[in-house]
């Protein structure tokens, strides 16, 4: 097509984990690019299989914009120094200066240039700027150095600009640009000519390479559904999976293999996750997530009898494995794993597992919990959990049944890992969600304890993820998790625990880890209510304490948003801020014990005792709080709160501060609002 | 049908007609052939050296008392390195296979990503493992530094498993069923004939009877003795006992003796020994240049 830019690098094998996201940075590092010449175009796509990474662009105009600009330099009476470094600075020479107001200027306005001239420098600015989060360097033959980053080696560059192929020397990887692609790496392995985009598309095509990710992952996809729903069977879908193995083959061919009979007493995950894992195959199941003796693969190349029983024979091997750690977990209790517990380093600071169930026990109460957090880690240890690490939990809750534990007992061992991440599944049972609960605070307590907060975007031991699933159990999990105590009994009680086992920790550690929850409890409810970081911060300052209920404060968020959207908002605002005036910090520690018992004379203050009360008794009620606002400012215009008399002044002031009490209880601290 | 010996004889043949130095194995113990001075030492500085060999490595937590098909304490790899590596590496590979009787059309052979490290060499590269019909039997590493320093002219190792290859060719499930001369008859000789009681032996001493004092003992010296030939500027010897310290340390973990905070000790103590060897390669090589 006229005008379009075509542009392939070819490569060595991309690492399938990170295709996606290069086909996105691609695009966006080209767009920045083109930007930054002034090229004119429509429109950016990008394409990546296994070993290219393909850009088109779309009416890229034949001459770039021209930029009038015109820059202001030194004064006349500049030293020439300056003079000098100003025309250096922009590549010209002292004939070009002009003179204006006493002040030199430059004119460098540029004409437009020929795009054409412009695309080897587009083609090295792309791979140096294109973000890999992984690359390497590679020798280049050519011109005795090193090349650029990049994913792995770049072997051909294809350049294809207005319908003509253009031949330009690319330094930093060695290459002059071609007209030819090459096929499918064994079906299809000579040189493509190609004249353009529609034609470069219909040819990979012809020569086995699908381009088009999203239809490579789709096919796979409806492909193994389609042969698994022929003999019966559902393919357990599993996305991260299907990226993958859509990321390591140029043309799909799918195969559906068969399980040796002699594993399929294998626990479904163990079973499922080691073909995943080792082989990347698909779990296929009978109705109703019942495990079947087959699986499906999916081929870069069409399949034969040798290369099916090698899929077969492969698997075989790696069950074998499987097996065998299984048969030998069995022969242990998980009490006799959980005994060697003291052998695995928590973190070095913190001890060892066994420490940290001891700690878990310390905030634990009833039998079932005490059970769980007996068993619960034990799984650790079993060859099961050490060849396949995210199977813990789920394989402490298999052993546990096989031993005949209580049913809620196993259930909450795998539960106690939950929610795994920011938007995964809670537990279900109150035991696990107090146990996840107890394992995750202990981790808080001691990690933040010795020191180890996470700076800025660093936060390698993941703690503000941890952070975060301890608001979610305390905020959304359906029953209350504290039932023996604040928050802060938990902490001081591990704190306590710590420090019987000889670690010491920082001396406001509890501040410390409030602070941290807060942090995240506030990003919590800004995005899942859509609330604004001042109202979160309001609510917030207005609890007396760091331990508060959490719950709470997503209620009066909500409600403090709902406030500051209606017209009522105004009036309360005005009425706390003059309130705060007149309390002021010397009347900071004035006591409010019952406002009922003051006796006043003036009508004002009557009426405004009354309000108040009212507001007492029904302290979510937005009109009550703002008839009480509209009193507080009547009787601030109407009567001397400072009164001559000492008695009458502090009973002035005890009723005006409990209206701030009153609205930071119920509504928030609106002091910044 | 290819005999394991015949394997290795292809491979020597393919690698020496694309001009490598076939040498033969290092002769002290080592768990890779990345460890044998022809890979370390030798991938560092900007000369040509394109080599391949057979190397035995010892691994000895690996050992199964010879009862595992799969997974033993003694095995074979064969290395090859290019440096630099040429324009066309991956092509080279696939012509070995097809050089040792694999008929590439008939398999489904993928590059499938497998950065590689070795935290006590201080080495890192990135590459692939490559699978054949989901089976992994080479790993493929562009080299990018070793000992900590990066490599100035960037090397590609391919080091096959000679034993995952065999089983293959030979449509056998374990090591110990592979011919190993070829023969048929009642003269035929399998891996197992050969090094099943090698295998069982060293598994029983490396897992139950090694003495653990002299193993402390000849780590403390090793490490003793590589420093003081550094200090001579003998780089080659210093590395191998460099190596020596590093097989010792791998016995006292497979006897168990070692904990988990004594062991990041160790490491980082053969990882110094490792680095300073490589730092005084390139010197060396600087001085001359």
């Amino acid at each position: 097509m006229r005008q379009e830019l075509l542009l392939e690098f070819f490569s060595e094998e991309i690492p399938a984990k990170l295709q996606q996201k290069a086909v996105l940075d691609a695009k966006e590092t080209f767009v920045k690019i083109l930007h930054s010449y002034g090229a004119e175009f429509r429109e950016v796509n990008s394409f990546i299989s296994p070993r290219r990474i393909t850009i088109q662009v779309s009416f890229l105009i034949q001459k770039t914009r021209s930029l009038r600009e015109e820059k202001r330099g030194p004064k006349i009476s500049a030293p020439s120094s300056a003079i000098n470094g100003f025309l250096n600075a922009n590549g010209k020479d002292t004939s070009d200066l002009i003179e204006r107001d006493g002040y030199y200027y430059l004119d460098l306005a540029t004409e437009g240039l020929k795009t054409r001239e412009l695309i080897g420098d587009m083609i090295e600015d792309f791979i140096l700027k294109m973000p890999w989060s992984k690359s390497m360097r590679w020798y280049l033959e050519k011109e005795k150095t090193l090349s650029a980053f990049w994913v792995r080696p770049i072997r051909s560059i294809l350049c294809i600009y207005d319908t003509e192929p253009l031949e330009i020397y690319i330094k930093s990887v060695g290459l002059t640009t071609c007209s030819y692609t090459f096929g499918h790496r064994f079906l299809s392995p000579g040189k493509i000519q190609v004249s353009d985009f529609e034609d470069y598309k219909r040819k990979l095509e012809e020569n086995h390479v699908m381009l088009d990710y999203e239809k490579k992952k789709n096919c796979i996809d409806k492909e193994i559904t389609k042969k698994a729903a022929s003999i019966g069977l559902h393919m357990l879908y599993d996305i991260p999976l299907l990226e993958e193995v859509a990321g390591l083959v140029e043309w799909p061919f799918v195969h559906i293999g068969s399980i040796d009979e002699k594993f399929m007493k294998l626990p479904l995950a163990v079973l499922s996750t080691s073909m995943k894992v080792h082989q990347k195959y698909f779990t296929l199941t009978y109705a109703g997530s019942v495990i079947s003796p087959f699986f499906g693969t999916v081929t870069n190349v069409p399949g034969t009898d040798v290369m099916y029983s090698g899929f077969d024979r492969v698997l075989r091997a790696r069950l074998s494995d499987a097996a065998f750690f299984y048969k030998e977990d069995l022969d242990v209790t998980l009490e006799a794993f959980a005994q060697r517990l003291s052998n695995v380093v928590f973190h070095e600071k913190l001890g060892s597992i066994a420490q940290k169930v001891d700690r878990m026990m310390s905030i634990a109460n009833t039998r079932e919990e005490h059970r769980t957090i007996a068993l619960c880690k034990a799984d650790l240890l079993t060859q099961m959990v050490g060849e396949f690490p995210e199977l813990q939990g789920l394989m402490g809750e298999i052993y546990a049944k096989a031993q005949g534990e209580d049913s809620r007992v196993c259930t909450a061992i795998k539960e106690h890992y939950e929610p795994v991440n920011t938007n995964s599944n809670l537990p279900y049972t109150i035991t696990g969600a107090r146990v996840s609960f107890f394992d995750k605070l202990d981790t808080l307590v001691g990690l933040l304890g010795v020191g180890l907060k996470p700076t800025g975007s660093r936060d390698p031991l993941a703690l503000r993820r941890i952070a975060f699933s301890i608001v979610r159990l305390l905020c959304d999990f359906r029953e209350n998790v504290l039932t023996d105590g604040t928050l802060s009994w938990y902490i001081e009680t591990l704190i306590d625990a710590y420090s019987e086992q000889g670690i010491a920790l920082e001396h406001n550690t509890i501040e410390i880890v409030c602070e941290f929850l807060i942090d995240r409890l506030k990003t919590y409810i800004m995005d899942k209510f859509d609330i604004d970081s001042e109202i979160v911060d309001s609510v917030i300052k207005s609890f007396r304490s760091l331990d508060f209920d959490y719950r709470k404060a997503i209620v009066k968020a909500q409600d403090l948003k709902r406030l500051i959207e209606s017209e009522n908002f105004q009036i309360i605002k005005e009425a706390y801020k003059r309130a705060i005036g007149l309390i002021e910090r010397r009347f900071a520690n004035l006591t409010v014990d019952s406002i009922c018992s003051i006796q006043f004379e003036n009508p004002y203050m009557m009426h405004l005792q009354n309000s108040i009360s009212n507001q007492e008794t029904n302290p979510r009620d937005i009109s009550i709080a703002v008839k009480a606002a509209e009193a507080v400012l009547t009787a601030c215009d109407n009567v001397l709160i400072n009164d001559e008399n000492v008695d009458i002044r502090l009973n002035n002031l005890r009723l005006i501060k409990r209206f701030v009490e009153l609205v930071n209880e119920n509504i928030g601290n609106l002091e910044e609002l | 049908m290819k005999s394991f010996q015949d394997i290795i004889f292809d491979l020597q043949k393919y690698w020496a007609a694309q001009g490598c130095v076939i040498m033969q194995p290092y002769d002290t113990e080592v768990g890779a052939g990345t460890s044998h001075y022809a890979t370390t030492l030798k991938a560092l500085g900007d000369e040509y050296w394109d080599v391949a060999f057979v190397q035995p490595c010892r691994r000895p937590k690996d050992g199964r008392y010879a009862d595992n098909p799969n997974r033993t304490q003694y095995y074979y790899q064969y290395q090859v390195i290019l440096k630099p590596a040429p324009a066309n590496p991956q092509d080279l590979y696939l012509n070995s296979l097809k050089a040792i009787g694999f008929d590439l059309d008939a398999h489904d052979i993928r590059f499938v990503e497998d950065d590689w490290e070795n935290p006590s060499l201080g080495a890192a590269g990135l590459g692939w493992e490559v699978w054949c019909d989901g089976m992994e039997i080479t790993q493929y590493t562009y080299f990018q530094q070793i000992g900590g320093i990066a490599c100035s002219v960037v090397p590609v190792e391919i080091t096959y498993g000679l034993e995952r290859i065999a089983t293959f060719m030979q449509n056998v499930e374990s090591h110990f069923d592979i011919n190993w001369n070829g023969r048929e008859d009642d003269k035929k000789l399998t891996y197992g004939d050969v090094l099943k009681r090698f295998e069982y032996e060293f598994s029983c001493y490396n897992f139950d009877v090694a003495s653990v004092d002299m193993l402390l003992e000849h780590f403390n010296d090793y490490e003793k003795e590589c420093q003081k030939l550094l200090a001579h500027n003998l780089v080659m010897p210093a590395y191998e006992y460099a190596l020596k310290a590093n097989h010792c340390f791998n016995l006292l973990e497979a006897r168990g003796v070692i904990s988990v905070t004594e062991r990041a000790g160790y490491i980082s103590k053969i990882r110094t020994l490792t680095k300073n060897c490589c730092q005084a390669w390139v010197e060396s090589l600087e001085e001359e240049a």
